[in-house]
């Protein structure tokens, strides 16, 4: 087994408020993992444990064979460039333009040249479909645009896996469509990817996993076929009930 | 004395605001030291053999320059009383004058006919003059209110707009004013103790420099030299300086010229430091090391919550203390940079607030270090939020910069009293510097807007 994460006994407080509960998984390399579960559930909370955004309370999340939750920010800076993360709130640099979004980090922290980072860009942006839209400013852009250059921008760093938090929760719906076409796309490359989301369809369409979350807790694992069909817990019955009743 | 033979030169304070014993005249447009008590200090200087430098500032502020080494010796007309004893010296009495007068508007002439008739009126005098105190201690006697500023001819300013009712000056400054200003007219007082006259003031312990002050007096006072030549000398400079052709502003340009250009250099090295000490007071109050933090939340509130005058006041004198000759400029450059840079210090930390969680998140999740991500995303964009914040600050200091007159800087409003003493106008210098200032604040406005244009254009190009 190719394992890229191991998490073991996960705990996140927000003061007295525990959100994640002992959370144990494996994530396996090349694996695209869907992860849903109702509102409040701890989902985000715990991607954004894996790369040490939050800083769990208590026990390990190992990353490629290396425990993140004792090392230094230093150390952590070299990870986080292997994991990219792409944010609901697409969050581009509105003082900069789409290529130079793309092209910041591999400048600043690999040290490519203008030349290089330029090209790498513009060949991520011809790849998410936005190379015509290379000096526009992010603001120009539509919602589901913006989301796309951010997957481009991650994407610069060659990251070994991605992280996907709610990536189409704040689009309009026409612009859903061309985020995920862009995602799935990116799932067949290959790519290991973690996706946090409220897109059932696809959750299901997409995922080699699907992991369901409630009350901090990791519910379910297995395949979209045993998770929407045959769920287990009564949690997980009743929050598909509710979904597919809408 | 040692220190003063060493240097070559004799340092002597006077409020240049006390006409005929010491006044600033313009001769071809440079301001000049005049009247009684700098012919004396001449003569002194002259006697220990070293050059003489007068140094200008308010009456309140020469006792502390003296105890704290700013100056040598005080010449201003000032009276040996017992509270000064305590913490100075005095020469022998070199004049005396002999009693107090009120000046009044000569259209009041019937009202005011002696001290009686100024029971309820509000009377002025020079802060930490003999008049101030005579009045002070005589008020509830009296029933005189009395209203104290620091600068004569702010007083007279104050008469003749109705502030005031009287002013209480010495015999000599009252006559000279009262001779120079035809709608001026005079009251004998009747409160002042008798005069004890005017004495040199010398810092504690230097027994040799007031023997040597005293041989002096003693010549002059054989030869008559005061009543001779000093007073005569005194009030024809007095003429020239009143004459009318003399009060024209279009001569005292190189006055505001000069002030302007010292109002600028405070300006431009005060924003320098301020900038300097906001940005790492800034961090230091971001920072979560809860000692940087600490000292930067108390530097802030302490300087934001205390006056600028104060403030001034404190490095000239207080600092001083521990930094020997450290000269009035650096002092107020000092004062005024290190209050600016408490509140740029929170123009910067609203600015870098401002700027969206997410924005650091993105930077960090590419594997961008925090320093990194300061530099690269999160200050060019609170840079748009702070731009306006600091053009405001900086007008503003533009302006507080006028407070460093209080310790004697020859900045522009430092001049514009020069121009007020030297002129026996009170509201034309002020006027032209209300202009100066304005015309340099709007100017640096623009500049400050046209930046802030350039920088929307360059975020907001699509």
């Amino acid at each position: 087994m190719n394992k890229i994460i191991e998490v073991k006994h996960l705990k996140k407080n927000y003061g007295d408020k525990e959100v994640l509960k002992d959370i144990n998984a494996v994530i396996e390399k090349g694996k695209v993992i869907t992860v849903i579960g109702p509102s409040g559930s701890g989902k985000s909370t715990f991607l954004r444990c894996l790369n040490l955004l939050e800083k769990p309370t208590s026990g390990q999340v190992t990353f490629e064979g290396t425990e993140l939750t004792d090392l230094t920010e230093e150390e952590l800076d070299q990870l986080r460039q292997k994991m990219g993360m792409v944010f609901q709130s697409f969050n581009l640099f509105p003082n900069m333009s789409v290529i130079e979004n793309v092209k910041l980090v591999p400048m600043k922290v690999k040290g490519m040249s203008d030349q290089e980072a330029g090209d790498l860009a513009h060949e991520l942006l011809a790849k998410v479909g936005l190379d015509d839209f290379a000096d526009h400013s992010p603001a120009s852009l539509s919602g589901g645009q913006q989301q796309r250059v951010a997957i481009a921008r991650a994407l610069a760093m060659q990251p070994d896996m991605m992280l996907f938090d709610e990536p189409t929760s704040a689009l309009d719906p026409e612009m859903v469509g061309e985020v995920l076409k862009t995602m799935q796309d990116l799932a067949q490359t290959g790519m290991t990817m973690v996706v946090v989301t409220h897109e059932m369809g696809f959750a299901r369409k997409v995922a080699d996993e699907v992991w369901f979350m409630a009350d901090g807790y990791l519910l379910e694992q297995g395949s979209p076929d045993q998770v929407f069909d045959h769920p287990q817990s009564d949690r997980a019955k009743d929050f598909l009930a509710k979904i597919l009743e809408a | 004395m040692k220190k003063i033979k060493k240097s070559g030169k004799l340092v002597v304070g006077m409020s240049a605001d006390y006409p005929p014993l010491e006044f600033t005249k313009n001769v071809n447009g440079k301001n000049k030291y005049v009247g009684v008590d700098v012919e004396l200090a001449k003569q002194i200087a002259k006697d220990l053999g070293v050059k003489l430098e007068i140094k200008n500032m308010d009456f309140d502020s020469l006792l502390v320059a003296l105890e704290t080494g700013k100056i040598d010796m005080i010449i201003s007309g000032m009276t040996p009383t017992a509270e000064r004893k305590k913490s100075i010296d005095f020469s022998k009495i070199y004049y005396a004058e002999k009693s107090d007068y009120f000046v009044i508007s000569k259209t009041n002439k019937a009202k005011y006919t002696s001290t009686a008739s100024f029971k309820g009126k509000t009377v002025g005098a020079q802060t930490g003059s003999l008049q101030y105190t005579s009045l002070k201690k005589n008020a509830a006697k009296s029933g005189i209110k009395v209203k104290g500023l620091a600068k004569i001819s702010n007083l007279l300013m104050a008469l003749k707009s109705g502030k005031v009712d009287a002013v209480l000056l010495g015999e000599l400054n009252a006559k000279t004013y009262a001779t120079n200003d035809t709608s001026l007219s005079l009251v004998k007082s009747s409160l002042s103790q008798a005069q004890m006259g005017n004495a040199v003031g010398v810092a504690k312990g230097q027994g040799d420099l007031v023997k040597a002050i005293n041989k002096t007096i003693n010549d002059c006072q054989k030869q008559d030299l005061f009543n001779k030549k000093y007073i005569p000398a005194a009030a024809k400079a007095m003429k020239q300086a009143s004459s009318k052709t003399n009060n024209s502003m279009s001569k005292y340009a190189s006055y505001f010229a000069t002030g302007l250009g010292y109002t600028m250099i405070i300006t431009i090295c005060s924003i320098t430091i301020g900038l300097a000490l906001g940005v790492i007071f800034a961090l230091m109050r971001l920072s979560k090391n809860k000692l940087l933090h600490a000292i930067a939340v108390c530097y802030i509130e302490f300087l934001r919550g205390t006056p600028q005058m104060v403030q001034i006041m404190f490095v000239y004198f207080g600092v001083g203390m521990l930094i020997k000759n450290m000269p009035a400029l650096a002092a107020g450059i000092i004062a005024i940079g290190l209050n600016s840079g408490a509140y740029v210090a929170e123009d910067i930390r609203s600015g870098i607030n401002s700027v969206a969680k997410g924005q650091t998140e993105a930077a960090r999740s590419l594997g961008l270090s925090q320093a990194k991500t300061y530099r690269y995303v999160v200050f060019p964009q609170a840079l748009k939020n702070i731009w306006p914040a600091l053009g405001n600050e900086f007008i503003t200091l533009t302006k507080d910069s006028s407070l460093v007159s209080v310790i004697g800087v020859g900045e522009l409003m430092y001049e514009t009293g020069l121009v007020q003493t030297a002129t026996y106008r009170g509201v034309m210098p002020l006027f032209i510097t209300m202009c100066i200032y304005f015309v340099v604040t709007f100017i640096l406005t623009r500049l400050l807007n046209y930046f802030e244009r350039r920088m929307n254009l360059t975020s907001s190009r699509a």
